[in-house]
Protein backbone atom coordinates (compact mmCIF):
# COMPACT_ATOMS: atom_id res chain seq x y z
CA UNK A 1 0.00 0.00 0.00
CA UNK A 2 2.19 3.17 -1.03
CA UNK A 3 1.09 6.52 -0.90
CA UNK A 4 0.76 6.67 -4.94
CA UNK A 5 -1.23 4.43 -5.20
CA UNK A 6 -4.21 7.04 -4.33
CA UNK A 7 -2.85 9.41 -6.91
CA UNK A 8 -5.42 9.38 -9.48
CA UNK A 9 -4.52 9.87 -12.68
CA UNK A 10 -6.62 12.74 -14.51
CA UNK A 11 -10.00 11.12 -16.88
CA UNK A 12 -8.45 10.39 -20.60
CA UNK A 13 -12.11 11.53 -22.07
CA UNK A 14 -13.59 14.69 -20.23
CA UNK A 15 -12.21 15.17 -16.62
CA UNK A 16 -14.91 13.72 -14.73
CA UNK A 17 -16.17 16.38 -11.81
CA UNK A 18 -17.27 13.95 -9.41
CA UNK A 19 -13.94 12.41 -9.14
CA UNK A 20 -12.15 15.33 -9.09
CA UNK A 21 -14.19 16.50 -6.21
CA UNK A 22 -13.91 13.56 -4.28
CA UNK A 23 -9.90 12.98 -5.26
CA UNK A 24 -9.20 16.46 -4.77
CA UNK A 25 -10.29 17.09 -0.57
CA UNK A 26 -7.55 15.99 1.54
CA UNK A 27 -10.11 14.31 4.03
CA UNK A 28 -11.52 12.12 1.34
CA UNK A 29 -8.28 11.12 0.32
CA UNK A 30 -7.63 10.18 4.36
CA UNK A 31 -10.81 7.83 4.32
CA UNK A 32 -9.66 6.26 1.18
CA UNK A 33 -6.48 5.48 2.53
CA UNK A 34 -8.16 4.41 5.88
CA UNK A 35 -10.04 2.18 4.05
CA UNK A 36 -7.41 0.72 1.66
CA UNK A 37 -5.24 0.15 4.76
CA UNK A 38 -8.25 -1.89 7.02
CA UNK A 39 -8.87 -3.85 3.81
CA UNK A 40 -5.60 -5.46 3.41
CA UNK A 41 -5.26 -5.52 7.65
CA UNK A 42 -8.33 -7.76 7.46
CA UNK A 43 -7.08 -10.11 4.28
CA UNK A 44 -3.42 -10.08 6.14
CA UNK A 45 -5.37 -10.58 9.54
CA UNK A 46 -7.86 -13.40 8.79
CA UNK A 47 -4.67 -15.06 6.85
CA UNK A 48 -2.23 -15.08 9.71
CA UNK A 49 -5.66 -16.18 12.50
CA UNK A 50 -6.36 -18.70 10.49
CA UNK A 51 -2.68 -20.47 9.88
CA UNK A 52 -2.24 -20.08 13.71
CA UNK A 53 -5.82 -21.33 14.83
CA UNK A 54 -6.09 -24.00 12.25
CA UNK A 55 -7.30 -27.04 13.86
CA UNK A 56 -5.67 -29.56 14.66
CA UNK A 57 -7.48 -32.55 14.21
CA UNK A 58 -9.82 -32.54 11.13
CA UNK A 59 -11.56 -35.74 11.95
CA UNK A 60 -14.52 -34.79 13.84
CA UNK A 61 -15.55 -32.82 10.71
CA UNK A 62 -15.06 -29.72 8.66
CA UNK A 63 -14.20 -26.24 10.71
CA UNK A 64 -17.43 -24.35 10.96
CA UNK A 65 -15.70 -22.20 13.08
CA UNK A 66 -12.65 -21.38 10.53
CA UNK A 67 -14.95 -21.17 7.32
CA UNK A 68 -16.83 -18.48 9.60
CA UNK A 69 -14.01 -16.53 10.12
CA UNK A 70 -12.67 -17.12 6.75
CA UNK A 71 -15.78 -16.09 5.03
CA UNK A 72 -16.10 -12.92 7.14
CA UNK A 73 -12.51 -11.89 6.95
CA UNK A 74 -11.73 -12.25 3.64
CA UNK A 75 -14.88 -10.76 2.44
CA UNK A 76 -15.02 -8.19 4.60
CA UNK A 77 -11.33 -7.41 3.21
CA UNK A 78 -12.68 -6.95 -0.35
CA UNK A 79 -15.64 -4.98 0.38
CA UNK A 80 -13.43 -2.44 2.15
CA UNK A 81 -11.31 -2.65 -0.78
CA UNK A 82 -13.90 -1.65 -3.52
CA UNK A 83 -15.56 0.95 -1.37
CA UNK A 84 -12.10 2.59 -1.20
CA UNK A 85 -11.15 2.47 -4.77
CA UNK A 86 -14.58 2.39 -6.79
CA UNK A 87 -16.28 5.81 -5.89
CA UNK A 88 -13.08 7.67 -7.22
CA UNK A 89 -12.05 6.03 -11.06
CA UNK A 90 -12.53 8.15 -13.64
CA UNK A 91 -15.22 6.72 -16.03
CA UNK A 92 -12.83 5.73 -18.72
CA UNK A 93 -11.77 3.25 -15.96
CA UNK A 94 -15.23 2.51 -14.67
CA UNK A 95 -16.35 1.27 -17.78
CA UNK A 96 -13.34 -0.73 -18.69
CA UNK A 97 -14.14 -3.15 -15.61
CA UNK A 98 -17.68 -4.51 -16.83
CA UNK A 99 -15.09 -5.54 -19.95
CA UNK A 100 -12.55 -7.55 -17.38
CA UNK A 101 -15.36 -9.06 -15.91
CA UNK A 102 -16.64 -10.27 -19.17
CA UNK A 103 -12.81 -10.98 -20.36
CA UNK A 104 -12.28 -13.07 -17.39
CA UNK A 105 -15.23 -15.13 -17.50
CA UNK A 106 -15.21 -15.44 -21.86
CA UNK A 107 -11.62 -15.42 -21.64
CA UNK A 108 -11.07 -18.47 -19.23
CA UNK A 109 -13.52 -20.51 -21.18
CA UNK A 110 -11.90 -20.15 -24.62
CA UNK A 111 -8.01 -20.91 -22.98
CA UNK A 112 -10.13 -23.93 -21.66
CA UNK A 113 -11.47 -24.87 -25.25
CA UNK A 114 -7.71 -25.35 -25.83
CA UNK A 115 -7.40 -28.26 -23.70
CA UNK A 116 -4.50 -27.14 -21.19
CA UNK A 117 -4.81 -27.64 -17.38
CA UNK A 118 -4.68 -23.84 -15.97
CA UNK A 119 -7.60 -21.65 -14.88
CA UNK A 120 -6.60 -18.10 -16.72
CA UNK A 121 -9.73 -16.62 -14.88
CA UNK A 122 -7.79 -13.13 -13.72
CA UNK A 123 -6.82 -12.42 -17.64
CA UNK A 124 -9.35 -9.32 -17.70
CA UNK A 125 -8.33 -7.90 -14.55
CA UNK A 126 -4.28 -8.19 -14.82
CA UNK A 127 -5.41 -6.53 -18.12
CA UNK A 128 -7.15 -3.62 -16.61
CA UNK A 129 -3.93 -3.56 -13.90
CA UNK A 130 -1.63 -2.69 -16.48
CA UNK A 131 -4.11 0.28 -18.27
CA UNK A 132 -5.38 1.95 -15.43
CA UNK A 133 -3.26 0.85 -12.16
CA UNK A 134 -3.40 -1.15 -9.11
CA UNK A 135 -6.46 0.40 -7.53
CA UNK A 136 -8.61 -0.15 -10.09
CA UNK A 137 -6.55 -3.93 -10.75
CA UNK A 138 -7.88 -4.18 -6.73
CA UNK A 139 -11.26 -2.92 -7.55
CA UNK A 140 -11.56 -5.23 -10.59
CA UNK A 141 -10.35 -8.78 -9.21
CA UNK A 142 -12.79 -8.23 -6.14
CA UNK A 143 -15.82 -6.97 -8.55
CA UNK A 144 -14.86 -9.95 -10.92
CA UNK A 145 -15.66 -12.58 -8.21
CA UNK A 146 -19.32 -10.86 -7.52
CA UNK A 147 -20.30 -10.94 -10.46
CA UNK A 148 -19.06 -14.09 -11.32
CA UNK A 149 -20.69 -16.17 -8.18
CA UNK A 150 -24.26 -15.15 -9.81
CA UNK A 151 -23.00 -17.95 -12.06
CA UNK A 152 -20.57 -20.10 -9.62
CA UNK A 153 -21.17 -19.15 -6.07
CA UNK A 154 -18.00 -20.79 -4.64
CA UNK A 155 -15.73 -18.26 -6.38
CA UNK A 156 -17.25 -15.85 -4.15
CA UNK A 157 -15.20 -16.50 -1.03
CA UNK A 158 -11.62 -16.42 -2.92
CA UNK A 159 -12.72 -12.34 -3.82
CA UNK A 160 -9.31 -11.38 -1.47
CA UNK A 161 -7.07 -13.58 -3.08
CA UNK A 162 -8.47 -11.49 -7.23
CA UNK A 163 -7.85 -8.35 -5.72
CA UNK A 164 -4.34 -9.43 -4.52
CA UNK A 165 -3.64 -10.70 -7.95
CA UNK A 166 -5.23 -7.03 -9.63
CA UNK A 167 -3.21 -5.08 -6.92
CA UNK A 168 0.30 -6.62 -7.87
CA UNK A 169 -0.22 -6.49 -11.40
CA UNK A 170 -0.69 -2.58 -11.52
CA UNK A 171 2.09 -2.23 -9.01
CA UNK A 172 4.09 -4.58 -11.50
CA UNK A 173 3.06 -2.29 -14.62
CA UNK A 174 3.99 0.74 -12.63
CA UNK A 175 7.32 -0.26 -11.60
CA UNK A 176 7.85 -1.13 -15.67
CA UNK A 177 7.84 -4.80 -15.68
CA UNK A 178 5.73 -4.65 -18.83
CA UNK A 179 8.14 -2.54 -20.88
CA UNK A 180 10.21 -6.20 -21.23
CA UNK A 181 8.44 -8.99 -22.37
CA UNK A 182 10.40 -11.97 -20.41
CA UNK A 183 9.87 -10.08 -17.06
CA UNK A 184 5.92 -9.40 -17.16
CA UNK A 185 6.02 -13.83 -16.59
CA UNK A 186 8.16 -13.28 -13.32
CA UNK A 187 6.39 -10.64 -12.19
CA UNK A 188 3.41 -13.12 -12.38
CA UNK A 189 5.23 -16.06 -10.74
CA UNK A 190 5.59 -14.05 -7.55
CA UNK A 191 2.04 -12.83 -7.85
CA UNK A 192 0.95 -16.31 -8.04
CA UNK A 193 3.03 -17.24 -4.92
CA UNK A 194 1.13 -14.57 -2.91
CA UNK A 195 -2.60 -15.24 -4.07
CA UNK A 196 -1.99 -19.08 -4.19
CA UNK A 197 -1.27 -18.64 0.12
CA UNK A 198 -3.66 -16.24 0.60
CA UNK A 199 -6.45 -18.82 -1.20
CA UNK A 200 -4.84 -21.71 0.24
CA UNK A 201 -7.06 -21.20 3.51
CA UNK A 202 -10.44 -20.88 2.13
CA UNK A 203 -9.92 -23.96 -0.31
CA UNK A 204 -8.97 -25.80 3.07
CA UNK A 205 -11.66 -24.29 5.20
CA UNK A 206 -14.58 -23.49 3.16
CA UNK A 207 -14.82 -26.25 0.74
CA UNK A 208 -12.39 -28.68 2.41
CA UNK A 209 -10.89 -29.31 -0.62
CA UNK A 210 -10.08 -28.39 -4.50
CA UNK A 211 -12.81 -27.58 -7.33
CA UNK A 212 -10.61 -29.58 -10.26
CA UNK A 213 -9.83 -33.17 -10.06
CA UNK A 214 -6.14 -32.71 -11.30
CA UNK A 215 -5.75 -30.08 -8.78
CA UNK A 216 -7.37 -32.57 -6.11
CA UNK A 217 -4.82 -35.26 -7.10
CA UNK A 218 -1.75 -33.06 -6.28
CA UNK A 219 -3.00 -32.35 -2.73
CA UNK A 220 -3.93 -36.14 -2.30
CA UNK A 221 -0.26 -36.75 -3.25
CA UNK A 222 0.65 -34.24 -0.16
CA UNK A 223 -1.87 -35.63 1.89
CA UNK A 224 -0.33 -39.41 1.80
CA UNK A 225 2.95 -38.16 2.57
CA UNK A 226 0.72 -37.17 5.74
CA UNK A 227 0.87 -33.72 6.01
CA UNK A 228 -2.63 -31.46 7.25
CA UNK A 229 -4.86 -30.17 5.03
CA UNK A 230 -4.05 -26.52 4.98
CA UNK A 231 -0.25 -28.17 4.37
CA UNK A 232 -0.93 -29.94 1.64
CA UNK A 233 -3.26 -27.53 -0.27
CA UNK A 234 -0.78 -24.90 0.34
CA UNK A 235 1.81 -26.67 -1.12
CA UNK A 236 -0.51 -27.47 -4.46
CA UNK A 237 -1.53 -23.82 -4.48
CA UNK A 238 2.66 -22.87 -4.88
CA UNK A 239 3.19 -25.37 -7.57
CA UNK A 240 0.04 -24.11 -9.62
CA UNK A 241 -0.78 -20.77 -8.78
CA UNK A 242 2.57 -19.09 -9.73
CA UNK A 243 2.49 -21.17 -12.95
CA UNK A 244 -1.15 -19.83 -13.97
CA UNK A 245 -0.41 -16.50 -12.66
CA UNK A 246 2.96 -16.31 -15.11
CA UNK A 247 1.15 -17.31 -18.28
CA UNK A 248 -1.92 -14.99 -17.57
CA UNK A 249 0.86 -12.45 -16.94
CA UNK A 250 2.22 -13.03 -20.37
CA UNK A 251 -0.80 -13.26 -22.30
CA UNK A 252 -1.93 -9.58 -20.85
CA UNK A 253 1.50 -8.76 -21.98
CA UNK A 254 1.02 -9.87 -25.63
CA UNK A 255 -2.99 -8.42 -25.64
CA UNK A 256 -1.50 -5.15 -24.19
CA UNK A 257 1.21 -4.48 -27.12
CA UNK A 258 -1.10 -6.23 -29.90
CA UNK A 259 -3.70 -3.71 -28.98
CA UNK A 260 -3.29 -0.36 -31.14
CA UNK A 261 -0.66 2.22 -29.44
CA UNK A 262 -3.45 4.70 -30.22
CA UNK A 263 -5.66 2.87 -27.80
CA UNK A 264 -3.23 1.60 -25.17
CA UNK A 265 -1.61 5.42 -24.81
CA UNK A 266 -5.45 7.26 -24.24
CA UNK A 267 -4.75 5.68 -20.72
CA UNK A 268 -3.47 8.61 -18.53
CA UNK A 269 -1.75 5.41 -16.34
CA UNK A 270 0.10 4.09 -19.59
CA UNK A 271 1.36 7.59 -20.33
CA UNK A 272 2.32 8.83 -17.03
CA UNK A 273 4.35 5.51 -15.79
CA UNK A 274 5.66 4.98 -19.15
CA UNK A 275 4.08 1.38 -18.39
CA UNK A 276 4.80 -0.07 -22.40
CA UNK A 277 7.96 0.19 -23.90
CA UNK A 278 8.28 2.62 -26.91
CA UNK A 279 8.08 6.50 -26.95
CA UNK A 280 4.83 8.34 -25.52
CA UNK A 281 2.97 9.60 -28.85
CA UNK A 282 3.84 13.80 -28.73
CA UNK A 283 0.74 14.54 -28.73
CA UNK A 284 -2.01 12.31 -26.71
CA UNK A 285 -5.41 11.79 -27.62
CA UNK A 286 -7.18 14.87 -25.13
CA UNK B 1 -45.98 -19.52 -9.69
CA UNK B 2 -43.51 -16.81 -9.74
CA UNK B 3 -43.32 -16.83 -6.25
CA UNK B 4 -39.95 -15.13 -5.51
CA UNK B 5 -40.68 -11.99 -7.47
CA UNK B 6 -42.88 -11.08 -5.11
CA UNK B 7 -40.28 -10.77 -2.71
CA UNK B 8 -37.66 -7.27 -2.94
CA UNK B 9 -34.44 -7.98 -3.84
CA UNK B 10 -33.00 -7.13 -0.88
CA UNK B 11 -35.18 -9.92 1.28
CA UNK B 12 -34.19 -12.64 -1.12
CA UNK B 13 -30.77 -11.70 -0.97
CA UNK B 14 -30.50 -11.26 2.67
CA UNK B 15 -32.76 -14.72 2.39
CA UNK B 16 -30.19 -16.62 0.83
CA UNK B 17 -26.90 -14.77 2.31
CA UNK B 18 -28.24 -15.90 5.69
CA UNK B 19 -29.09 -19.09 4.85
CA UNK B 20 -25.85 -19.89 2.98
CA UNK B 21 -24.20 -18.59 6.58
CA UNK B 22 -26.69 -20.46 8.78
CA UNK B 23 -25.86 -23.79 6.75
CA UNK B 24 -21.78 -23.10 7.52
CA UNK B 25 -22.17 -22.29 11.18
CA UNK B 26 -24.39 -25.23 11.81
CA UNK B 27 -22.18 -27.92 10.00
CA UNK B 28 -24.14 -30.10 9.87
CA UNK B 29 -25.37 -32.35 6.95
CA UNK B 30 -28.84 -33.18 7.54
CA UNK B 31 -29.45 -29.30 7.81
CA UNK B 32 -27.33 -28.96 4.65
CA UNK B 33 -29.30 -31.99 3.33
CA UNK B 34 -32.33 -30.21 3.81
CA UNK B 35 -31.56 -26.56 2.95
CA UNK B 36 -30.09 -27.84 -0.77
CA UNK B 37 -33.43 -29.87 -1.09
CA UNK B 38 -35.56 -26.68 -0.26
CA UNK B 39 -33.60 -25.16 -2.60
CA UNK B 40 -34.25 -27.57 -5.38
CA UNK B 41 -38.02 -27.39 -4.97
CA UNK B 42 -38.33 -23.38 -4.81
CA UNK B 43 -36.11 -23.37 -8.32
CA UNK B 44 -38.39 -25.45 -9.85
CA UNK B 45 -41.72 -23.76 -8.26
CA UNK B 46 -40.06 -20.44 -9.90
CA UNK B 47 -39.51 -22.00 -13.11
CA UNK B 48 -35.96 -21.54 -12.59
CA UNK B 49 -35.49 -25.80 -11.73
CA UNK B 50 -33.59 -26.27 -14.80
CA UNK B 51 -30.87 -23.03 -15.01
CA UNK B 52 -30.11 -24.02 -11.35
CA UNK B 53 -29.24 -27.48 -11.59
CA UNK B 54 -27.69 -27.29 -14.61
CA UNK B 55 -25.68 -24.46 -12.99
CA UNK B 56 -25.16 -26.00 -9.32
CA UNK B 57 -23.58 -29.78 -11.02
CA UNK B 58 -21.03 -27.29 -13.22
CA UNK B 59 -19.97 -26.23 -10.27
CA UNK B 60 -20.69 -29.41 -7.27
CA UNK B 61 -19.88 -32.66 -9.57
CA UNK B 62 -15.89 -31.73 -9.78
CA UNK B 63 -15.58 -30.79 -6.60
CA UNK B 64 -17.64 -33.65 -5.38
CA UNK B 65 -15.76 -35.87 -7.35
CA UNK B 66 -12.58 -34.28 -5.81
CA UNK B 67 -13.48 -34.34 -2.47
CA UNK B 68 -14.39 -38.09 -2.96
CA UNK B 69 -10.96 -38.75 -4.39
CA UNK B 70 -8.90 -36.79 -1.87
CA UNK B 71 -10.87 -37.84 1.86
CA UNK B 72 -11.80 -41.13 0.08
CA UNK B 73 -8.42 -42.71 -0.47
CA UNK B 74 -6.24 -39.95 1.44
CA UNK B 75 -7.11 -39.02 5.04
CA UNK B 76 -3.94 -39.66 7.53
CA UNK B 77 -6.50 -38.71 10.56
CA UNK B 78 -8.87 -41.38 9.91
CA UNK B 79 -8.52 -44.66 12.42
CA UNK B 80 -11.13 -46.62 10.99
CA UNK B 81 -10.00 -48.08 7.65
CA UNK B 82 -12.70 -49.84 5.80
CA UNK B 83 -10.10 -50.70 3.34
CA UNK B 84 -6.28 -50.21 2.18
CA UNK B 85 -4.21 -50.81 -1.05
CA UNK B 86 -0.69 -49.32 -0.53
CA UNK B 87 -0.51 -45.88 0.42
CA UNK B 88 -4.46 -45.27 -0.31
CA UNK B 89 -6.62 -46.05 2.98
CA UNK B 90 -10.34 -45.64 2.55
CA UNK B 91 -11.16 -44.59 6.17
CA UNK B 92 -14.90 -43.92 7.73
CA UNK B 93 -13.90 -40.46 9.31
CA UNK B 94 -12.23 -39.42 5.65
CA UNK B 95 -15.79 -40.25 3.62
CA UNK B 96 -17.93 -38.52 6.35
CA UNK B 97 -15.34 -35.32 6.47
CA UNK B 98 -16.28 -35.63 2.14
CA UNK B 99 -19.74 -35.78 3.00
CA UNK B 100 -19.76 -33.11 5.58
CA UNK B 101 -18.21 -30.64 3.21
CA UNK B 102 -19.66 -31.46 -0.08
CA UNK B 103 -23.48 -31.20 1.15
CA UNK B 104 -23.02 -28.08 3.00
CA UNK B 105 -20.73 -26.72 -0.01
CA UNK B 106 -23.97 -27.92 -2.20
CA UNK B 107 -26.19 -26.13 0.10
CA UNK B 108 -24.83 -23.18 0.26
CA UNK B 109 -24.23 -22.85 -3.90
CA UNK B 110 -27.76 -23.90 -4.50
CA UNK B 111 -29.11 -21.07 -2.24
CA UNK B 112 -26.87 -18.80 -3.95
CA UNK B 113 -27.81 -19.72 -7.23
CA UNK B 114 -31.84 -19.96 -6.43
CA UNK B 115 -31.01 -15.95 -5.72
CA UNK B 116 -29.17 -15.51 -8.74
CA UNK B 117 -31.44 -16.84 -10.92
CA UNK B 118 -34.81 -15.49 -9.57
CA UNK B 119 -33.64 -12.05 -8.98
CA UNK B 120 -34.45 -9.41 -11.36
CA UNK B 121 -31.28 -7.66 -12.18
CA UNK B 122 -32.60 -3.84 -12.86
CA UNK B 123 -35.04 -4.37 -9.35
CA UNK B 124 -31.43 -5.83 -8.00
CA UNK B 125 -29.25 -2.75 -8.66
CA UNK B 126 -31.95 0.34 -7.66
CA UNK B 127 -32.82 -1.55 -4.63
CA UNK B 128 -28.45 -1.04 -3.46
CA UNK B 129 -28.47 2.03 -5.47
CA UNK B 130 -31.41 3.21 -2.92
CA UNK B 131 -29.51 2.07 -0.13
CA UNK B 132 -26.33 4.55 -0.47
CA UNK B 133 -24.06 1.82 -2.70
CA UNK B 134 -22.25 3.95 -5.24
CA UNK B 135 -24.26 4.08 -8.09
CA UNK B 136 -20.64 3.03 -9.90
CA UNK B 137 -21.59 -0.74 -8.31
CA UNK B 138 -24.87 -0.76 -9.90
CA UNK B 139 -23.23 -0.14 -13.10
CA UNK B 140 -20.28 -2.45 -12.97
CA UNK B 141 -23.01 -5.16 -12.14
CA UNK B 142 -25.74 -4.46 -14.47
CA UNK B 143 -23.42 -3.53 -17.02
CA UNK B 144 -21.63 -6.61 -17.05
CA UNK B 145 -25.02 -9.30 -16.46
CA UNK B 146 -26.06 -7.57 -19.33
CA UNK B 147 -22.65 -7.92 -21.78
CA UNK B 148 -21.80 -11.62 -20.83
CA UNK B 149 -24.92 -12.99 -22.78
CA UNK B 150 -23.94 -10.37 -25.81
CA UNK B 151 -20.05 -11.80 -25.60
CA UNK B 152 -21.50 -15.06 -27.01
CA UNK B 153 -22.91 -13.48 -29.92
CA UNK B 154 -20.04 -11.34 -30.91
CA UNK B 155 -17.41 -14.14 -30.29
CA UNK B 156 -19.65 -16.14 -32.78
CA UNK B 157 -19.32 -13.55 -34.97
CA UNK B 158 -15.35 -13.22 -34.85
CA UNK B 159 -15.15 -16.48 -35.31
CA UNK B 160 -17.49 -17.14 -38.69
CA UNK B 161 -15.77 -13.82 -40.03
CA UNK B 162 -12.24 -15.70 -39.24
CA UNK B 163 -13.03 -19.00 -40.47
CA UNK B 164 -14.37 -17.01 -44.11
CA UNK B 165 -11.01 -15.58 -43.72
CA UNK B 166 -9.27 -19.14 -43.81
CA UNK B 167 -9.18 -19.78 -39.78
CA UNK B 168 -9.15 -23.62 -39.13
CA UNK B 169 -10.08 -24.48 -35.82
CA UNK B 170 -8.53 -28.10 -35.56
CA UNK B 171 -4.92 -29.82 -35.14
CA UNK B 172 -2.21 -29.48 -32.98
CA UNK B 173 -1.59 -27.48 -29.70
CA UNK B 174 0.50 -24.62 -31.90
CA UNK B 175 -2.57 -24.15 -34.44
CA UNK B 176 -5.31 -23.96 -31.78
CA UNK B 177 -3.21 -21.64 -29.61
CA UNK B 178 -2.98 -19.27 -32.65
CA UNK B 179 -6.61 -19.76 -33.61
CA UNK B 180 -7.56 -18.34 -30.21
CA UNK B 181 -4.86 -15.26 -30.55
CA UNK B 182 -6.79 -14.29 -33.69
CA UNK B 183 -9.92 -14.79 -31.55
CA UNK B 184 -8.98 -12.94 -28.71
CA UNK B 185 -7.32 -9.77 -30.14
CA UNK B 186 -10.17 -8.95 -31.95
CA UNK B 187 -12.56 -9.15 -29.49
CA UNK B 188 -10.44 -7.70 -26.91
CA UNK B 189 -9.82 -4.81 -29.34
CA UNK B 190 -13.36 -4.10 -30.00
CA UNK B 191 -14.63 -4.11 -26.17
CA UNK B 192 -12.12 -1.45 -25.40
CA UNK B 193 -12.96 0.42 -28.37
CA UNK B 194 -16.45 0.32 -27.07
CA UNK B 195 -15.89 1.31 -23.95
CA UNK B 196 -14.43 4.08 -24.78
CA UNK B 197 -17.18 5.72 -26.47
CA UNK B 198 -19.54 4.55 -24.01
CA UNK B 199 -17.19 6.81 -21.00
CA UNK B 200 -17.50 9.38 -23.41
CA UNK B 201 -21.77 9.05 -23.99
CA UNK B 202 -21.79 8.53 -19.95
CA UNK B 203 -20.23 11.85 -19.26
CA UNK B 204 -21.49 14.12 -21.31
CA UNK B 205 -24.56 12.41 -19.30
CA UNK B 206 -23.29 13.20 -16.34
CA UNK B 207 -22.26 9.77 -15.20
CA UNK B 208 -19.59 11.32 -13.12
CA UNK B 209 -20.88 14.19 -11.81
CA UNK B 210 -21.38 14.51 -7.85
CA UNK B 211 -24.61 15.18 -6.04
CA UNK B 212 -27.93 12.85 -5.08
CA UNK B 213 -29.31 10.48 -8.26
CA UNK B 214 -32.85 10.00 -8.88
CA UNK B 215 -34.47 6.42 -9.69
CA UNK B 216 -36.96 5.87 -12.34
CA UNK B 217 -37.73 2.64 -10.96
CA UNK B 218 -39.16 2.57 -7.72
CA UNK B 219 -39.14 -1.23 -5.71
CA UNK B 220 -42.00 -1.62 -3.24
CA UNK B 221 -40.34 -2.33 -0.30
CA UNK B 222 -43.48 -3.61 2.71
CA UNK B 223 -42.99 -3.05 6.08
CA UNK B 224 -43.30 -7.24 6.85
CA UNK B 225 -40.00 -7.70 4.93
CA UNK B 226 -37.76 -4.91 6.43
CA UNK B 227 -38.55 -6.82 9.79
CA UNK B 228 -38.28 -10.39 8.08
CA UNK B 229 -34.73 -8.85 6.79
CA UNK B 230 -33.83 -7.78 10.47
CA UNK B 231 -35.07 -10.79 12.09
CA UNK B 232 -33.37 -12.91 9.86
CA UNK B 233 -29.42 -10.78 10.53
CA UNK B 234 -30.31 -11.02 13.98
CA UNK B 235 -30.73 -14.64 14.10
CA UNK B 236 -28.00 -15.81 11.49
CA UNK B 237 -25.51 -12.94 13.58
CA UNK B 238 -26.52 -15.03 17.08
CA UNK B 239 -26.14 -17.73 15.31
CA UNK B 240 -22.37 -16.99 14.31
CA UNK B 241 -21.45 -15.78 17.39
CA UNK B 242 -22.58 -19.04 19.25
CA UNK B 243 -20.65 -20.99 17.01
CA UNK B 244 -17.57 -19.09 17.49
CA UNK B 245 -17.71 -19.19 21.20
CA UNK B 246 -18.45 -22.76 21.15
CA UNK B 247 -15.87 -23.42 19.31
CA UNK B 248 -12.99 -21.25 20.23
CA UNK B 249 -11.06 -23.21 22.63
CA UNK B 250 -11.43 -26.42 19.97
CA UNK B 251 -9.44 -23.75 17.53
CA UNK B 252 -6.67 -22.87 20.12
CA UNK B 253 -3.13 -24.21 18.48
CA UNK B 254 -2.72 -27.69 19.42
Amino acid sequence: MSQQSLILPATGTGTGPGADCAAGTAKGRRNRRLLELAGAAAIAGTYVFLVLTQPADIANGPASFSALVALGGFLLGAVLLIAAALPVLPTSTLVLMPVALVLNVVLGQLMGSTGLPFYFDAIGTVLIAVLAGPAAGAATGALSSIVWSFFNPTVLPFAAGAALIGFLAGLAARGGLFRRFYLAPVAGFVTGILAGAVSAPIAAFVFGGTAGLGTGAVVSAFRAMGDTLLAAITKQALISDPMDKAIVFAIAALLVYALPRRTTFQFPFVRRHRVLAGKVPATPEA
Amino acid sequence: MRMPYTLHPLTSLTAAGCTAVLTTAAGAWPLSLAVALAAVLLAVRAGAGQQVLVAASAVLLPLGLSLLMLHGLFFPEGRTVLAAWGPARVTAEGLAFAWESATRTGACVLVLLLFAFTVSTPDLVAALAGRGLPPQFGFVLASALTLLPAMAGRLERIRAAQEARGLVLRGGVLSRLAAVRLQMVPLVLGLIEDSGSRAEALDARGFGAPGPRTSYRQVADPPAQRRLRTTLLLITAAAVALRLVASWPAAGPA
